[in-house]
């Protein structure tokens, strides 16, 4: 934590937005209708201080969809939109084909994909980027408040350190906003502070 | 004895079997693995589709977004998945449901992970499942919930709204009033003289009086906004937004006439010997702690005291109420 300064987090910044432009193509050709998504700020947080007050998340259900990465770089990622979030996203993807209700049998899986493309946007631009390679699990999806997706992500891991990139989602004229979390072992934090160093090293 | 001979099951085997579309493509896109339950459904047999671009082996196109998740798949090695939500049906596979039948184009959800061949290629495995059923399954639970969601919400008797359905509609339509500031309008509605109806006509009678007031009443409303519920045994309750007071006291009037020119005998309504209602009425911009409902259901009690067949309408402002007194 100490070690990574306002650079380094402007500099990962950078990265995951050129990824989130990748997420909001692949999108928009899904959605046929243009999908802007923006990173306007990432944060490192010790996983003891982190919490739905710390995220400022609202205390509603939320979906969380979480993959687990691997390489020089070990963390869960995790995506998380309120369910009303989720569904109004799901329900403006498919367009008019259904209605909210509609949606409760196809949200899990279209979350999956929705999450599936944005974390590996975001992922497979920062090992772009600082080049590097990554292997990822298949997306899960589960609905809970957000303190019990914290719990579990801290209970099922060890993880000195959270990142938390803060999305902006927009179809059309509709802002959604969401959170991306990555949990991220120590060794995992040095390791990624080694290749942005070398990434600002190249372009200094 | 070789390791190879240990195993029960020869994998090819097993491969053939699965209920699962299973292929596999290398970095070309070209077709390396192809099971039989794809050969089944796509009516392509393995040895045509061997070796042959993926988006080339089917006669019909395959959706670019699936091409684009292989692409993905194949240059970046993270696994993606495409829903039935989203894509439908990439992939040109079919369902042959009987045999004089036509197949129908299958539902899918599919999953793409990077593989690496033997040979140290980059390649990816596609997974697909069928999810005809599941969707077949959610539009008959869909169906039935529609039915029942009628249901718990219409009166029996009458076939409008039920109690339940308006107090929850109550709510929606105050709170939506409240944030934009649109008037709201009230009308409690009862029966003239019903009990004495049902102790000398009988109940079947006295039904059919609810079921022919509540039709008059429903067949004055025309706008998409407005509902009619039966409220009690003979009470009914009618919520309009967006009506200028004037205009709400006009509407009494043509209610309270509706049900009059019904000209249902009543011999122990006096004066009029007819089956007539009392309407109370409440209008305005409903604000913090206002109770429109209450207050039409003073105008009912006024209009009833003035002798009934009669229309009160209550202003929800307190204090122009204060002024005229």
């Amino acid at each position: 934590m100490n070690n990574l300064s306002e650079l380094h987090l402007d500099a990962l910044a950078e990265v995951f937005s050129i990824g989130a432009g990748r997420a909001a193509l692949s999108l928009s050709e899904i959605v046929g209708d243009e999908v802007r998504i923006s990173v306007p700020f990432v944060q490192v947080i010790n996983s003891k201080d982190i919490n739905s007050t710390t995220l400022s998340l609202n205390s509603g259900r939320f979906g969380a969809v979480s993959q687990h990465f691997s390489g020089p770089f070990n963390a869960e990622a995790v995506l998380l939109f309120t369910e009303e979030q989720a569904l109004k996203i799901v329900s403006d993807m498919m367009g008019s084909q259904m209605s909210l209700e509609e949606l409760a049998e196809f949200e899990h899986e279209a979350m999956c994909e929705l999450g599936n493309i944005i974390l590996n946007a975001c992922l497979s631009a920062m090992a772009d980027i600082l080049n590097f390679t990554l292997e990822s699990s298949l997306p899960d999806y589960t609905v809970a408040s957000a303190d019990e997706i914290l719990q579990r992500l801290k209970a099922n891991s060890n993880q000195p350190y959270v990142m938390v990139l803060h999305i902006d989602l927009a179809i059309e004229k509709r802002h959604t906003a969401g959170n991306l979390v990555f949990l991220l072992s120590s060794a995992s934090l040095d390791n990624l502070i080694t290749h942005v160093d070398q990434f600002l090293g190249k372009i200094s | 004895m070789s390791e190879i001979s240990l195993k029960p099951f020869d994998m090819n085997d097993i491969f053939n079997t699965l209920n699962l579309g299973v292929c596999a493509v290398d970095a070309d896109g070209k077709v390396l693995l192809w099971n039989d339950w794809i050969a089944k459904h796509s009516g392509i047999k393995e040895t045509d589709a061997l070796n042959k671009p993926l988006d080339q082996v089917f006669s019909e196109p395959v959706s670019p977004s699936f091409l684009t998740a292989i692409k993905n798949t194949l240059t970046y090695r993270l696994p993606v998945v495409l829903s039935t939500a989203l894509h439908r049906s990439p992939l040109p596979l079919h369902n042959i449901s009987g045999a004089d039948q036509q197949p129908t184009r299958m539902y899918q959800s599919i999953t793409i992970t990077p593989i690496q061949s033997q040979q140290n290629e980059s390649c990816c495995l596609i997974q697909v499942t069928d999810s005809s059923t599941s969707i077949k399954r959610e539009k008959m639970l869909r169906a039935h919930s529609e039915i029942l969601k009628k249901e718990a919400t219409t009166d029996g008797l009458t076939d409008i709204c039920n109690r339940r359905f308006f107090d929850a509609h109550y709510e929606m339509a105050v709170a939506d009033a409240k944030r934009q500031k649109y008037p709201l309008s009230i009308f409690m509605i009862d029966i003239d003289y019903f009990k004495s109806y049902n102790d000398h006509y009988g109940h079947v009678a006295g039904d059919d009086v609810i079921k022919r007031v509540a039709d008059a009443l429903k067949s004055q409303l025309s706008r998409a906004t407005d509902i009619v519920a039966r409220y009690g045994g003979e009470e009914f309750v009618l919520v309009m937004p967006n009506l200028p007071q004037e205009v709400a006291e006009q509407f009494a009037e043509k209610l309270k006439s509706a049900v009059f020119n019904l000209a249902m005998p009543h011999i122990k309504s006096q004066p009029f010997k007819q089956v007539t209602i009392s309407v109370g009425v409440c209008t305005g911009i409903p604000e913090n702690n206002d109770n429109l409902l209450n207050k039409a259901d003073t105008a009912l009690y006024q209009a009833k005291v003035k002798g009934r067949n009669q229309c009160i309408c209550l202003p929800l402002c307190e204090a122009e109420e204060y002024l005229e007194q």
